[in-house]
């Protein structure tokens, strides 16, 4: 099963996962995000790609496929990083 | 002293192989790491074509998409098994799509079944893992659940009409840059 966390110090409580979520995963409380029904996460991560403040964290996704990323972009990055 | 261009490429595509016409290729060539730079170029041409598409044909871009998948469909899985089990055919629909997307039933947690029977229809959800249509747009940067995204609708719903005999429709649930869920109804 998908388990999710919140960094509660991070989260600004905007809300977009609870409303981006379909399985309604996430509730808010006290100002920022719970994810209630974790055992509903499908793992497809949009709430990780649009939280603004990169509060989220899951653990047991299966990671699909990463054919969009270029290595020699990636392997450029490096070099500066 | 540098070799001109044209000198270069001369010698670029000098090769003394014979080509006998008994010669039947047994492997992809070259290797899959020599193949990135063409995937992408692939990636983004197609990309690019779909949102031209868009711009000039706007809503009947999905109509035209969803069309050609579902003839891609239809096509592929006339060599397939015809299954009357949805399950079964679920799993000849996996073979038909290997390589090129990936999926698996879903239900939210409080159902008990995957295969729901209502008014004479069938419906299942599921998560699509791996999706070429997925990384082609996330590589040009481009929305999920546009005309791109219905040529697996069609594609799928091509491929499940022909393996169980039955009308098919594909529904878009949710998209996401990991999975999608996506719901097959079986009339």
């Amino acid at each position: 099963m998908i388990q999710i966390s919140v960094d509660e110090q991070a989260c600004n409580g905007c809300g977009l996962c609870v409303k981006d979520c379909p399985m309604n995963v996430f509730e808010m409380g006290s100002g920022v995000s719970i994810p209630r029904r974790p055992e509903n996460c499908m793992g497809c991560l949009s709430c990780h790609e649009i939280c603004p403040a990169q509060a989220l964290e899951h653990q047991g996704v299966v990671p699909s496929r990463r054919m969009y990323i270029s290595s020699r972009v990636c392997s450029m990055l490096n070099r500066v990083i | 002293m540098t070799k001109s261009f044209i000198e270069e490429s001369q010698q670029n595509f000098q090769h003394d192989l014979m080509f006998r016409v008994e010669d039947v290729p047994l492997k992809c060539n070259p290797p899959a790491a020599e193949l990135e730079q063409t995937l992408h170029g692939l990636m983004q041409m197609n990309g690019y074509i779909i949102r031209s598409l868009e711009e000039i044909a706007g809503r009947g871009a999905n109509a035209v998409t969803f069309r050609a998948g579902k003839k891609f469909g239809h096509e592929v899985a006339k060599y397939f098994q015809k299954k009357d089990n949805v399950e079964e055919a679920l799993r000849e629909l996996s073979y038909i799509l290997y390589g090129q997307y990936s999926f698996e039933p879903w239900k939210p947690a409080d159902k008990d079944h995957y295969i729901v029977e209502e008014n004479g229809s069938t419906f299942i959800y599921l998560v699509f893992h791996d999706c070429i249509v997925r990384q082609t747009l996330r590589r040009i940067g481009q929305e999920q659940s546009g005309p791109l995204c219905q040529t697996l609708c069609g594609y799928v719903v091509g491929a499940i009409e022909e393996i169980t005999g039955r009308r098919a429709k594909l529904e878009i649930v949710h998209t996401g840059p990991n999975a999608c869920l996506k719901k097959v109804i079986l009339k």
